[in-house]
């Protein structure tokens, strides 16, 4: 199936699958492909593809790409490690895993979300799930990002394969290099891939330098793949993730070293015709060291160094069967413990070091067990159930860690927490193509180790320190969410609204009775159980091959959210609208032009001190050849991004900070 | 074959509750191992009572823990008798004694007779201090006097003020916390007024009011407790640190009638 769309051996891409569809998808999931040979597993091939033009800047970082989801933004605090966040929710209200491990960020300013230690280059595929799909992944009431790695191949021929990749990006002066290389026998497979990336300040769009926004990274990534008997594959996956130098323009603080190591070994069994069609076993660990200070910074009357440490073990079951006719079950039990702590030392001239755990020593086990239910109604309607209950225990571990929690009144701090999930979706085929999908259901999630054991977490967005509270309940949601969607060959339209209603949403309320830590902060919040939040908001994509050369892509999406009060909440991202038209130009080039649009949120929570953020449009241009010689593909990749130079932010920065201005990329890899 | 799937399976689980469930580590404060120091020994005159006289620290400004011991002239431990602890300072021009707590007990404790003396100034240029220790024990009343050396502490734990109110002298006394640490904190202070210069009650009807505050960075900290009234004009409370380093434990002391001082001790840690 060799169309223009598929780009050669080194076009990470996604291949628009709208052949045999086997089932009806399931609209809550979405999925980005990026394997560079596109492989659209059995299991995948019914999702929905909105593909090529999420990459289409070859230089970019994992969360440049998922940034151009329209179901995912980013709370940024500088040009590296952004905080994921699934329509308005973030934080411990999403679950963000890493091929479905479980990995622990070791900074308490949320530096270092699980999606910084992978790099395009061992990414297969990105997938994020929406309302109850997500229980699957964990105990989340915002959904699911699940990042699947690049996986070593099996072939009947020994080969070895690889590419180089280079690319430079003007408004850094950032370089990057990439290399893969792989090795495959028809019984087992190795692919070992490095990528290292370094930024300087960059420009914005009023061509100032944004100063602390460089950063430089090594992310190496080995995976192996031994195929035990006919249908039984044992798989070992390591990474090694090194950044150092890493700028935080919207923070007082920058990370001097962020160090990641994530290893895992799995078995997998694949067979169609055993009961069990699909099981796979998992075991893994990460640790993750986290040092942040501000020795950077000029002029400061303290000095600080905060470290961080998480560990993080665990393992998960999942297995897959047909119990009947038009029907698919899968379970899942997982179970993990991570333990934290981190650290903060205060210099003065003169004084004796101040200390203090702004993490007490803590740990989480947490496990559960997750079911998903399918079932083919007839021709046209379909139904599925998701299931979950997760167990999470949460204690200090130090003697130390109690004592200085003891300072709030805090006798007891060990919490046990027991959350239950369910939701239903039914889809049903409406009229010729147009499908329906209604879901609804209810969810929950713990509160973090901020929120429960949190020390004086200074937070630069409202300029408060944070406690956290031992004694909170979990946070619970009732959501419901509809799906129209149409498909056809040429063209794919679909839109989703949903709405929840977070019982017992978790906020910092301040409270006057505290001195702040922090010199500067305004004064101190304890996190508690706030009656309620309902959030709200729409999806919209459509893509449109207008002839077999030329594809139009939309995306559109709005999010709502407001508490108890009727105040907007803070961090809402506003409607916004990515829109790009590629042409191809025979099958070795394509041009694509792409406007991105952000209308003004003025719904911004005064409480929280956030101000709105005004409108943006921005023009990207970007292309792409590629030459085959005998055994050798080329690609370059090039483009200019933000065109119009245009100065602006979004609404999920913090700090005010612009972002970019025009930028031009270039990359160039070769692939044997 | 179908087993083995199944075996390996539950292998990798086992595996990963053995190593998920490893046990969290809760350090134990090791027993603290008091040394008492021998500072000075003698016959008590006009008895044929040897005294010793130990403390566990070097004496210094401020509340000092003592420990006598007697002996008979066979030099078998004596453990029931009176003492009691008459601190003095020679300034040259004048004269003066100190706050003391005498062993309330006619009852050793360990083999000692404990006591405590506020030494209101370190020895020097000054003058010099001597410690009377007057014993009554086996029928027979002497006193054993030795000079002794204080020092003024790094950080000062005794501090005085003017009452506003009455307007005596009063001193007050660091005794707790000996060994600060984030979290909560026993605090306990002593209070004495010098009704002349020799006789220093302590003071018992007062009410306190703490409050710790970071000075270099201007912050306090939540939930203390005043120190309140625990006999022998002792007052306890609880002093809450959120990091180490240099704190003040403010201190506004109040009588019947109002507002009397205000004083702060310094904790570094
Ligand atoms: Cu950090
Ligand atoms: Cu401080």
């Amino acid at each position: 199936m060799k169309t223009p769309l598929l780009l050669g051996a080194l076009a990470l891409a996604a291949v628009p699958v709208l052949a045999q569809q086997k089932a009806i998808p399931a609209d809550s999931v979405r999925t980005i492909v990026l394997q560079e040979v596109a492989v659209v597993t059995k299991r995948h091939d019914h999702q929905q593809h909105l593909q090529n033009f999420y990459n289409a800047n070859q230089a970019a970082t994992t969360e440049e790409l998922m940034s151009r989801m329209p179901e995912l933004s980013f709370i940024r605090r500088g040009s590296y490690g952004m905080e994921p966040t699934i329509r308005a929710y973030s934080g411990g209200q999403v679950s963000v895993t890493l091929d479905g491990m479980r990995i622990q960020g070791a900074c308490t300013d949320k530096m270092d979300p699980a999606t910084i230690y992978i790099e395009p280059l061992n990414l297969q595929r990105i997938e994020v799930q929406t309302a109850g799909a997500s229980s699957m992944q964990g105990a989340a009431i915002g959904g699911s990002l699940d990042m699947k790695l690049a996986e070593a191949e099996l072939s009947d021929e020994r080969k070895l394969s690889g590419s180089v990749s280079s690319g430079y990006q003007s408004a850094a002066h950032a370089m990057l290099g990439g290399l893969r290389l792989s090795y495959a026998t028809p019984t087992w497979g190795l692919r070992a891939s490095s990528t290292y990336r370094k930024a300087q300040n960059y420009r914005n769009g009023h061509g100032e330098k944004v100063l602390y926004s460089q950063y430089e990274k090594a992310n190496y990534a080995l995976n192996g793949k031994f195929l035990l008997q006919e249908d039984l594959v044992l798989k070992a996956d390591l990474i090694i993730d090194d950044g150092w130098n890493i700028g935080f323009p919207a923070l007082p603080m920058d990370v001097g070293q962020a160090n990641a190591r994530i290893g895992s070994v799995s078995l997998v069994r694949e067979n169609s015709d055993r009961r069990w069609s699909r099981v796979e076993a998992r075991l893994y660990a990460n640790r993750i060291a986290h040092s942040m200070d501000d020795s950077a910074r000029p002029d400061l009357p303290v000095r600080m160094d905060m470290p961080g440490l998480s560990r993080t073990s665990g393992m998960y079951l999942e297995g897959t069967t047909s119990p009947g006719h038009h029907q698919q079950l899968t379970v899942r039990a997982d179970a993990s413990a991570s333990y934290l702590s981190a650290s903060m030392t205060m210099y003065q001239e003169g004084q004796t070091p101040m200390y203090m755990l702004t993490w007490p020593d803590n740990r989480q086990l947490q496990s559960g067990i997750a079911a998903q239910y399918s079932f083919q109604v007839g021709d046209k309607t379909q139904l599925q159930l998701n299931s979950r209950v997760n167990l999470s225990d949460f204690a200090i571990t130090t003697g130390e860690g109690r004592s200085q929690l003891s300072v709030f009144g805090y006798e007891n701090t060990a919490r046990q927490f027991v959350i239950p999930s369910l939701s239903l979706q039914a889809s049903r085929m409406v009229y010729k193509k147009l499908k329906a999908s209604l879901s609804g259901g209810f969810n929950g999630r713990t509160p973090t180790a901020s929120e429960l054991y949190g020390f004086y977490l200074f937070t630069q967005f409202d300029g408060f320190d944070y406690v956290g509270n031992p004694n909170m309940k979990s946070e619970k949601s009732l959501q419901s969410e509809f799906t129209l969607s149409w498909q056809e060959p040429r063209v794919r339209l679909q839109a989703t609204g949903y709405v929840s209603r977070v019982q017992d949403y978790i906020v910092g309320t301040y409270d006057p009775n505290l001195s702040a830590m922090t010199i500067g902060a305004r004064g101190v919040k304890v996190y508690d159980n706030t009656p309620y939040a309902l959030l709200a908001g729409a999806e919209a994509s459509a893509v449109y091959n207008i002839t077999g050369y030329t594809q139009l892509v939309s995306t559109l999406r709005y999010n709502y959210g407001r508490n108890a009060d009727g105040e907007p909440l803070p961090m809402i991202p506003p409607l916004r609208s990515i829109t790009s038209l590629r042409k191809y130009f025979g099958d070795n080039l394509w041009v694509q032009g792409e406007t991105e649009l952000a209308a003004a949120q003025n719904r911004n929570s005064e409480s929280f001190r956030e101000r709105p953020t005004k409108a943006f449009m921005l023009w990207h241009l970007r292309a792409g050849y590629q030459r085959e010689t005998e055994n050798k593909v080329w690609q370059l990749n090039t483009g200019i991004e933000n065109i119009f130079d245009v100065h602006y932010r979004e609404h999920l920065d913090w700090g005010r900070i612009a972002r970019p201005g025009r930028n031009v990329f270039v990359q160039v890899s070769m692939g044997f | 074959m179908k087993k083995y799937t199944w075996l390996t399976l539950w292998a990798l689980f086992l595996t990963t509750l053995l190593f998920t469930t490893s046990c969290d580590s809760d350090d134990v404060a090791p027993m603290p191992t008091v040394e008492y120091k021998k500072l000075a020994e003698g016959n008590a005159a006009g008895s044929d009572i040897k005294v010793e006289l130990y403390s566990t620290e070097d004496l210094a400004t401020g509340y000092n823990q003592l420990y006598v011991a007697l002996f008979d002239a066979a030099g078998k431990r004596i453990e029931q008798g009176s003492v009691s602890l008459k601190p003095q300072m020679d300034m040259g021009m004048m004269k003066h004694a100190a706050p003391v707590e005498n062993p309330v007990s006619e009852q050793t404790k360990n083999g000692y007779f404990p006591g405590a003396v506020v030494f209101t100034m370190p020895s020097g240029e000054m003058g010099s201090w001597t410690l009377g220790i007057q014993v009554q024990a086996n029928g027979q009343t002497g006193t054993f006097t030795t000079p002794v050396t204080i020092k003024e502490p790094a950080t000062s734990r005794l501090k005085s003020f003017v009452s506003k109110t009455d307007g005596a002298k009063y001193f007050v006394v660091y005794l707790q916390p000996q060994k600060p640490k984030v979290g909560v904190n026993d605090i306990e202070i002593a209070v004495y007024k010098a009704n002349s210069m020799m006789d220093y009650p302590a003071v018992t009807n007062l009410s306190l009011v703490l409050e710790p505050e970071m000075p270099t960075m201007g912050h306090g900290s939540p939930n203390n407790v005043n120190p309140t009234h625990a006999g022998g004009g002792h007052y306890k409370g609880k002093a809450n640190f959120t990091m180490t380093g240099l704190w003040y434990l403010h201190l506004t002391i109040n009588d019947a009638t109002g507002e009397a001082g205000k004083l702060h001790f310094e904790v570094n840690f």
